[in-house]
């Protein structure tokens, strides 16, 4: 009997890979690769599908997006190669994960191009840094969002604040840093003495811990929280809610998933990749070259919704924006980033009170 | 420290002790009818999912407590129908019982987001939490106690000291409790003596489906505004504490509370300023529910009051 139904299953599982349709001949000229999230994570990866997407739809282009098997350097690879064998022109791979990656990449398949977000093609082991000429890196200026996001709490009256950033990897370190710098920034500028809390979670998804964290620097004082972190900053919005708190949001408008949060630090993930692609298809890829996207070409901004803050409104915005944009008194080139100190405590500031929670 | 940082803390603790003893208990169920459910993380978040998926699609409808009760419903018969594969595998099949549990632990999660994201479209539920009770009125007025426990809670933390009455009273004073009692124990005396092992068993199992799939939620409402297809390992916590809770509901609440405290401390020391001036880094604090039940079992491993016939299939010509 047993050995009647393992001869069954194995017929039943020819007879399916046979019957199985057969798509040798479809290609796919713009790809996507997600990282370690998946292409709905209201970050990273999604805001790079619908640049891409939204590209390839208006000028009716094929497009795909491959899940990697693993979170490994060679399941990156054989990604990036199944892409390239079903015909991929242009491949983005969001996330500085993908670096070693497309550095192998881009010697094997010189005829495609790579978009790289928030990464720069190394080795594996950051001792060797080569970007060619079918590679084009992009960054974005967390530090500019992070400073944006802090000044606009202070000139709203918030003194006592609070930084919960998922890890420290570079982009997270760049918020924290920029958001310490914005609130002491706006707190010279008021002539007033602020409080901030700043520490990295270890996690990026909700957990009871974070939210009892979040609870009792709430219960300690602290008004408003910048939460760089995934969804750890829905633990946030939870503890929040509970505690008569505020929060900020990253990456993308997250008005709507509390009515705690006061206001997002944006980056224009989609914008940019959406960018590339013209570029690509006009002649003019920006192979070769590594860029940090800020204020002065949109990368990254507050949402335009300044409804829940009581007294920042759009007016105060666009002076601090503009005044990022046209870098007065070297305001912007003096933000400090985190290839410039080691830790949050070292950054110089005036008018504010960093304690730096390990 | 103030007083009220300790109110603070008290109510904080609930958050985590009240999901670890509903959990730990339904576990308890379970081996002591004789079947160890190292499914209780999959099956917490089957129940989460799909309670707080009901609660995402009704909320247009409707708010409050009848919502929450309704969901907790939810939650405890999908964790019901799920653990009815592991009690049919072990049970029925004499499968591997930890075989049959890893099982469930590595579909569940998997199902939840996978199904997420085929009705959604994006992997998180999203819900808005409408049911914290600020005061509960009169009795919050109580001096001390009120503030401990009747004031910034939920339902579901009085729906866990019930489920603790109820559980000690079903298994200690019931003609039931010591039949299951006796089939996790010797199943096969108990056959002779005229107990259906098998029917105790699955009844076993199934309580701990459904308290476990009730805990899911009940530990996600109040921490978080989306979930994510993860319960953060709780499941397994819950486990720890019932094995340092020696299968026994007094101890099991003991367990639950100490873990739970030392969960909160360990998230919330930066707020207490006595805890801080020590300078014991959190993850000493992190460490210390893991340490206790290793520092336990070593202890009690000898004398350990483990059910005798958990993880063994019932084999009726066994004597």
């Amino acid at each position: 009997m047993k050995k009647l139904l393992i001869l069954l299953a194995i017929v039943l599982a020819l007879g399916l890979v046979a019957c199985a349709p057969k798509e040798e001949d479809e290609k796919f000229e713009l790809a996507l690769i997600t990282d370690v999230g998946t292409i709905d994570d209201k970050s990273f990866n999604q805001g790079a599908w619908e640049g891409l997407k939204q590209y390839a739809e208006e000028k009716g282009i094929s497009y795909k997006y491959y899940q990697p098997t693993d979170k490994s350097t060679d399941a990156y690879v054989a990604a990036i190669d199944l892409a390239v064998e079903n015909g991929a022109k242009v491949i983005v791979t969001p996330g500085f994960l993908f670096e070693p990656a497309i550095f192998k990449a881009q010697d094997i398949y010189k005829e495609v191009k790579f978009v790289l977000l928030d990464g720069f093609p190394q080795d594996g082991t950051y001792t060797q840094f080569r970007i060619e000429n079918n590679v084009y890196s992009i960054f974005y200026a967390e530090e500019q969002v992070g400073f944006l996001a802090g000044y606009a709490a202070v000139k709203d009256g918030y003194t006592n604040l609070g930084f919960m950033g998922g890890m420290a990897v570079p982009a997270v370190v760049r918020f924290g840093y920029g958001f310490v710098q914005g609130v002491n920034y706006a707190a010279a500028e008021m002539g007033i003495n602020v409080n901030l809390k700043y520490k990295y979670l270890g996690g990026f998804g909700p957990s009871a811990e974070y939210q009892t964290e979040a609870a009792t620097w709430f219960q300690g004082g602290v008004q408003v929280i910048f939460a760089a972190a995934g969804g750890a900053g829905n633990s946030v919005m939870a503890a929040a809610e509970a505690n008569n708190g505020k929060v900020i949001g990253v990456d993308i408008d997250q008005k709507g998933e509390s009515t705690t949060v006061i206001t997002s630090a944006l980056k224009g993930l989609g914008v940019s990749v959406y960018d590339a692609l013209t570029d690509y298809y006009a002649g003019t890829f920006k192979g070769g070259q590594s860029v940090s996207l800020g204020v002065e070409v949109d990368g990254v901004s507050l949402p335009n919704d300044f409804s829940r803050f009581t007294t920042f409104n759009k007016a105060m915005y666009d002076a601090i924006f503009a005044k990022l944009v046209a870098n007065t008194d070297n305001i912007r080139t003096n933000i400090k980033k985190d290839t410039d100190v080691t830790s949050a405590s070292e950054l110089p500031v005036t008018n504010v009170t960093v304690e730096v929670i390990g | 420290m103030t007083l009220s940082t300790f109110y603070f803390l008290v109510q904080q603790t609930m958050f985590f002790s009240i999901p670890l003893l509903i959990v730990a208990i339904g576990g308890m169920y379970s081996e002591r009818s004789g079947v160890i459910n190292i499914a209780l993380e999959g099956i917490m978040i089957i129940g989460a999912f799909v309670s707080l998926f009901f609660m995402n699609r009704m909320q247009a409808s409707m708010t409050g407590q009848t919502l929450l009760v309704l969901s907790m419903l939810i939650a405890a018969t999908v964790g019901m129908m799920l653990s009815f594969f592991h009690a049919y595998a072990s049970i029925n099949m004499k499968a591997n019982q930890v075989i049959s549990g890893t099982a469930l632990n590595l579909f569940a999660p998997a199902f939840a987001i996978f199904t997420a994201r085929m009705i959604i479209g994006v992997q998180q539920v999203t819900f808005a939490n409408t049911y914290r009770i600020a005061e509960v009125p009169i009795l919050s007025s109580i001096p001390v106690l009120g503030d401990l426990f009747f004031k910034n809670t939920y339902i579901t933390t009085f729906a866990g000291f019930a489920i603790l009455i109820i559980a000690t009273f079903v298994l200690y004073k019931t003609r039931f409790g010591l039949r299951l009692r006796a089939c996790g124990e010797h199943p096969q005396a108990a056959d002779a003596a005229g107990v259906n092992v098998k029917r105790m068993r699955y009844t076993g199992v199934l309580i701990s489906g459904a308290l476990a799939g009730l805990g899911g939620l009940v530990l996600m409402v109040p921490v978080t505004t989306a979930f994510d297809g993860s319960v953060g390992g709780y499941g397994f916590l819950a486990l720890a504490v019932l094995i340092f809770g020696q299968w026994r509901p007094g101890r099991i609440l003991f367990a639950a509370f100490f873990f739970g405290l030392m969960k909160t401390i360990s998230a919330a020391y930066t707020g207490i300023p006595i805890l801080l001036a020590l300078g014991i880094p959190s993850y000493v604090f992190k460490m210390i529910p893991y340490l206790a039940t290793i520092i336990i079992l070593t202890f009690t491993s000898k004398k350990s009051a483990a059910p005798k016939a958990a993880g063994e299939p019932y084999d009726a010509g066994k004597r």
